[in-house]
């Protein structure tokens, strides 16, 4: 049996502004999203900002009711039966919120599993054995409002975890956590996958994703741009070269016109700290070094990097050709 | 079947008890002290001086009724924060994805207040009584101690109904501060209901708190608990326990088809 299911799976939000002239909008979060991931899987959903992964979650852990579709969780349907989907998944989401700040550790971990129906005899030993995994021993009594983030997520990572779910839902279980935190987090993450609990990840870094899943689907717009192994979707970019500037002070409008380049296929920009990562994606052999640098005139331009395409690469083609033949999402009535 | 019911005892007792900490805003000794005991005793002592000035009715009226409608900020203000305070602290999606039934759940929630209700009407009653000098039957106060229960408990049952609205509305402490007008104006506990109009003393019938004050107005005088009005409080707050849990359920499918709750 397979551990999720989802079928066509679409989700509208509808909105009313003002009082005297009310105003109606309707947004397509989510426009028929199609996936399984089998029992023990580590799946990846990634995608940008408002891209449909967190509304996915909701609506596959019975938060939210899909306006359409179907999905079950380990056969149970999410909309019909949300209790038993409840008992069998757990859900770790990112970020400061989420936990009662006056509260310990160790009395979230005991009002959590109180809710989620872990017996008394077992609560001690679990809670326990959970806060060893997250590394929160020790300092279990303390109120959680003097937490870290890192730390704050893994006591997260601890309650999704408490009544031993058979598919853990992770929603960016790393925003904002420092590196030495993230690393600890993914080898939890593993461990958890290895033992045979089905992980559904959605995150934002791409390192992680590639490292951990075991399948990604890539979602813009609501919709599943591309689904495969790490290695599948990086063989979508295997024919072109990436070329990545250290670049001062690149804004759309040079973008745009890096883009037009003959045999550049991508163009994004990051920003690292004072500096831009630009990257450019070409055809294998265009070689528009020359061209981009000339594109890029009156701009700083330091390191130039020549490297072989990654998941991000992979990620970013997906999104850019998504956002280039985009739907609009809003409705206004 | 024995393990189901422990199971849902545990969920009101000792989830009832972690989450009035986790979420009942006046918990530390300068707040509780202040506001739910100081607060309404200098409210007591308005009241009765006043009447006194304006010869509405008699101290027993004022500082009995006062005691019984003390136990409101607790119980209005705690049942509102037992469901709104959700919002705030991010957990409402956390809570709402247990797998429990949310009869135990949210009753554990009001537990709290009605005890904490009982302790700050108990206390405010026995010590306005001894400042004022107000003589209270010692025969009395196993019926008091009951009609002071039967308040607090409809009470909270009423403030988690409002607290209900937490899960669909987001500004539910404006209405938590109307309501607490509305008992001090309607359930007779500091006004004399006889001076109110028509519409305002059915209104007030239907009031947790009316009927308890009467009560134990009754029972400070000697003249024993009248278990009518005592059955028609615990009536009355059995109606609004319904009706918290009627809300609760409605509000909560509710927010799963128009994804209402700001919940992560």
């Amino acid at each position: 049996m397979l551990a999720i299911e989802a079928d066509a799976l679409r989700r509208t939000y509808t909105s009313r502004t003002g009082w005297l002239r009310p105003r109606r909008t309707e947004t397509e979060a989510v426009r028929g999203v199609t996936f399984d991931v089998s029992r023990g899987e580590l799946f990846g959903l990634l995608g940008p900002n408002g891209a449909g992964k967190t509304t996915t979650i909701k609506m596959l852990n019975t938060l939210l009711l899909p306006t359409s579709g179907t999905a079950r969780v380990f056969g149970h349907d999410v909309a019909r039966e949300p209790v038993a989907v409840r008992r069998r998944i757990g859900y770790v989401f990112g970020g400061d919120r989420g936990l009662y700040e006056r509260l310990s550790a160790l009395d979230n971990l005991r009002y959590f599993a109180e809710l989620y129906g872990v017996g008394a005899r077992d609560q001690k030993r679990r809670i326990g054995e959970l806060l060893d995994l997250v590394g929160l021993t020790g300092r279990e009594r303390e109120r959680v409002e003097g937490y870290s983030r890192g730390m704050r997520q893994r006591l997260h990572i601890a309650r999704g975890l408490l009544h031993r779910p058979d598919v853990l839902f992770l929603d960016e279980p790393s925003i904002g956590v420092d590196p030495v935190a993230a690393r600890d987090l993914r080898r939890t993450v593993a461990g958890l996958a290895a033992a045979g609990t089905t992980v559904l990840l959605t995150t934002h870094y791409m390192a992680e994703a590639d490292e951990l899943c075991d399948r990604i689907a890539v979602i813009a717009g609501g919709r599943i741009r591309a689904l495969g192994t790490p290695e599948s979707l990086k063989a979508r970019v295997g024919d072109r070269d990436v070329l990545e500037f250290e670049v001062y002070g690149v804004d759309e409008e040079l973008l745009a016109r890096v883009r037009r380049i003959p045999g550049v296929r991508g163009a994004a920009v990051e920003e690292r700290g004072t500096a831009q990562a630009l990257t450019v994606q070409s055809d294998r052999g265009a070689e528009p070094h020359a061209r981009v640098l000339a594109a890029l005139d009156g701009v700083r331009v330091g390191r130039v990097v020549s490297r072989e395409p990654s998941l991000e690469d992979a990620y970013i083609a997906i999104v850019e050709d998504a956002t280039a033949r985009r739907e609009p999402a809003e409705v206004t009535a | 079947m024995l393990f189901r019911f422990l199971s849902s005892a545990r969920l009101v007792l000792v989830g009832g008890a972690l989450s009035y900490r986790a979420l009942f805003n006046w918990t530390t000794p300068p707040m509780f002290v202040g506001t739910l005991l100081v607060g309404p005793l200098l409210q007591v002592f308005f009241f009765v001086f006043l009447g006194r000035e304006l010869q509405v009715a008699d101290d027993r009226f004022h500082l009995v009724g006062n005691a019984v409608l003390a136990a409101s900020a607790s119980c209005v203000y705690g049942g509102t924060m037992a469901v709104a305070n959700e919002r705030r602290y991010g957990t409402l999606g956390a809570v709402l994805l247990s797998p429990r039934h949310r009869g135990p759940l949210w009753a554990g929630r009001a537990l709290p207040y009605v005890l904490n209700g009982l302790l700050v009407s108990a206390f405010v009653l026995a010590a306005a009584a001894a400042v004022l000098g107000l003589p209270v039957p010692v025969e009395a106060l196993p019926g008091l101690a009951l009609v002071l229960l039967a308040g607090a408990a409809a009470c909270s049952a009423f403030g988690l109904a409002l607290g209900a609205l937490g899960l669909r509305f987001r500004d539910v402490f404006l209405v938590s501060n109307v309501a607490s007008s509305v008992l001090l104006l309607l359930t007779g506990a500091a006004v004399p209901r006889n001076t109110l109009p028509e519409w305002m003393r059915t209104t007030g019938e239907l009031l947790p708190l009316t009927h308890a004050a009467d009560a134990a107005r009754r029972l400070t005088a000697g003249d024993g608990l009248d278990a009518r009005l005592l059955g028609t409080e615990l009536l009355v707050g059995a109606g609004y326990a319904i009706l918290a849990l009627a809300l609760l359920a409605v509000f909560e499918r509710g927010s799963r088809r128009r994804a209402t709750l700001d919940v992560m």
